[in-house]
């Protein structure tokens, strides 16, 4: 297996030791280990119900482990309640929409933004009651990602209004403005066509650039290779593989794990 | 003769002590939490003050503040022992301590009047600061609707894995709902029996939640507009009614079905749909879709780019 692209002496942003999400009898992730180094994108390939978002889940807390050790620059947090990942800058997108129906565009990026430390609690002082009920005016962040989303035009749309491509910038929107250090994406492109997934692929390159790690979860495979700088591949809750992507791609192992025993034997 | 607001004083009064009940079961739904427990701290608002008032010569606004206060903590207790609880498990367990309120009531001896109630509470509590709390309420409770605390508390509802990745902290908002249901119902409670001077073990229990439950479902369950239209359609339509005499159950009972059939958000939920199509309609004329992003967004297939198709096609890996 190929070695990270970054010098292991860097503390990990995430590292996952011996992970493990049981179900009863079944093992729908069993022994992840990993090191997410910063400013890089990784991504999570395997087959529909290898346990790529069921590892997602256990990272943000949202899934109960059963074992391992989680940390995030070297501290441990596996102990940590979902809701305070939030305070360590840390976010995720959904498989599926999660969108509130009731809210518009700008409203529903507006709730990552309320999640971000403002640079007044940032300087020491503690915002009034008022100001924290009614949340700051307008966050710069929701204007920067409604930009970086393309979303201009549509920030007084409801979702329902929207195509399902349109909607999933929205969360992506939405987990940008939340400001984060981590940002995990489940499938962030299904649903979108080509040229809009090579504009998402863009922006997740651009957001490297500017230090942010990313995990990516996805199916498409061009935009693997696109976009990642580094991929793991699992199957039946386990890592099978991992290295550069394209090397990932090739793997017998991975090919055997999407296709079939019969399949990799004959190729 | 009298004016019209003279001969319908009464009806004032249940309106505004209807809405803050109303309100009361209406902040829990509002955050996903299904708890009635507010028309229990009614009662025990009721009881409260009355006693006070009675037996310790307390003002108006002692009583109040001391039934708000108890049964704000007692909300905060009730919850700590229910919040893990959901949908109709937590429905049934508030309702259960709902009717725990109405027995105690009833076997409380002197303290308080058992099947009789308590009688004689009186002070010099005014329609105008009737007016002036409920009106304080309703805007405390109108601005947790908005900003900040509006979004978090509609993320909670609809949808609590988000609202936790986004940082909000279920618990807190659950226990929370529970606190202000109990401080809201204890303030409907106490404002009640200090205008009607009375209380009885009749005045509390079941039917408590039948009324705060048709006001914010046929009103609307989730904007203090929807309680306020509510708390005047069925404090004012059994005096309507009263002119078709013995129909007036039938009648009022057809409304009730007919709006949680045909109105399931409340004529506040249709009133905002109306609203949102009006948006839309002029958006539409005035400023089409931003056309690009939408047009490339169209129905795509999820899997195009597949490992598979890859691991078929060696050639597309660089």
């Amino acid at each position: 297996m190929s070695a990270q692209p970054v010098e292991q002496t860097t503390t990990p942003v995430l590292e996952l030791r011996d992970l493990a999400v049981h179900f009863g009898g079944v093992k729908a992730v069993d022994g992840i280990s990993m090191k997410l180094m910063p400013g890089l994108i990784y991504g999570i390939i395997g087959p529909n119900g290898s346990g790529k978002s069921t590892l997602i889940g256990a990272i943000t807390r949202l899934t109960r482990m059963t074992r391992g050790e989680l940390l995030f620059d070297g501290a441990s947090y596996e102990h940590v309640p979902p809701s305070r990942l939030a305070q360590l800058r840390v976010t995720r997108t959904f498989q599926t929409v999660r969108l509130l129906p009731d809210l518009n565009v700008r409203a529903n990026i507006q709730i990552g933004a309320d999640a971000r430390t403002t640079s007044e609690q940032k300087a020491g002082r503690r915002p009034s009651w008022f100001e924290r009920l009614r949340g700051p005016a307008a966050s710069p962040g929701v204007a920067d990602a409604i930009r970086r989303t393309r979303l201009e035009g549509f920030e007084s749309y409801y979702p329902s209004e929207m195509s399902y491509g349109t909607q999933r910038r929205v969360e992506i929107a939405r987990a940008l403005a939340m400001d984060p250090r981590l940002l995990l994406l489940d499938e962030p492109t299904a649903g979108m066509n080509q040229s809009e997934r090579a504009e998402i692929s863009g922006l997740l390159r651009d957001l490297r650039e500017e230090g942010l790690t990313q995990l990516l979860v996805e199916h498409d495979v061009q935009m693997m290779l696109d976009t990642c700088d580094y991929v793991f591949a699992m199957n039946s809750g386990q890592l099978i593989a991992e290295g550069e992507p394209d090397e990932v791609v090739r793997n017998p192992a991975v090919q055997e794990a999407y296709l079939g025993k019969k399949w990799g034997k004959d190729a | 003769m009298m004016s019209f607001y003279d001969s319908h004083l009464v009806l004032f009064q249940a309106t505004f002590t209807g809405l803050i009940l109303a309100l009361s079961i209406q902040v829990p739904l509002r955050m996903g939490v299904f708890s009635f427990a507010g028309a229990g701290s009614y009662g025990i608002g009721a009881y409260l003050a009355a006693i006070l008032v009675i037996k310790q010569d307390a003002s108006a606004f002692v009583a109040i503040g001391a039934a708000m206060l108890a049964t704000a903590v007692i909300g905060l207790l009730l919850g700590l022992l229910i919040f893990k609880l959901n949908g109709l498990y937590l429905a049934m367990a508030t309702v259960a301590f709902d009717l725990i309120i109405g027995v105690i009531a009833i076997n409380g001896g002197k303290t308080t009047g058992g099947s009789t109630g308590l009688y004689g509470v009186i002070t010099d509590f005014t329609m105008s600061q009737l007016f002036t709390i409920t009106l304080i309420a309703l805007v405390l409770v109108a601005l947790s609707e908005v900003g900040r605390t509006g979004r978090r508390v509609d993320a909670v509802r609809d949808d609590p894995e988000l609202a936790s990745s986004m940082g909000i902290s279920l618990r807190r908002y659950r226990l929370t709902a529970f606190v202000v249901s109990g401080a809201l119902g204890g303030l409907a409670g106490s404002m009640n029996v200090l205008v009607r001077s009375a209380i009885g073990p009749l005045d509390i229990g079941f039917g408590l939640i039948v009324l705060g439950l048709t006001m914010i479902v046929v009103g609307g369950s989730r904007s203090w507009k929807g309680a306020v239209i509510g708390a005047v359609i069925f404090t004012w339509l059994p005096d309507v009614l009263t002119a078709i005499g013995a129909w007036q159950e039938l009648v009022y009972g057809i409304v009730v079905a007919l709006a949680a059939v045909f109105l399931p958000r409340g004529i506040y939920g249709v009133l905002v749909d109306l609203n949102k199509g009006l948006q839309r309609r002029s958006r539409e004329r005035h400023d089409p879709p931003p056309a690009a992003a939408e047009e490339a967004a169209g129905d795509v297939d999820p899997t195009t780019g597949d490992v598979r198709e890859l691991a078929l096609n060696e050639e597309a890996v660089p």
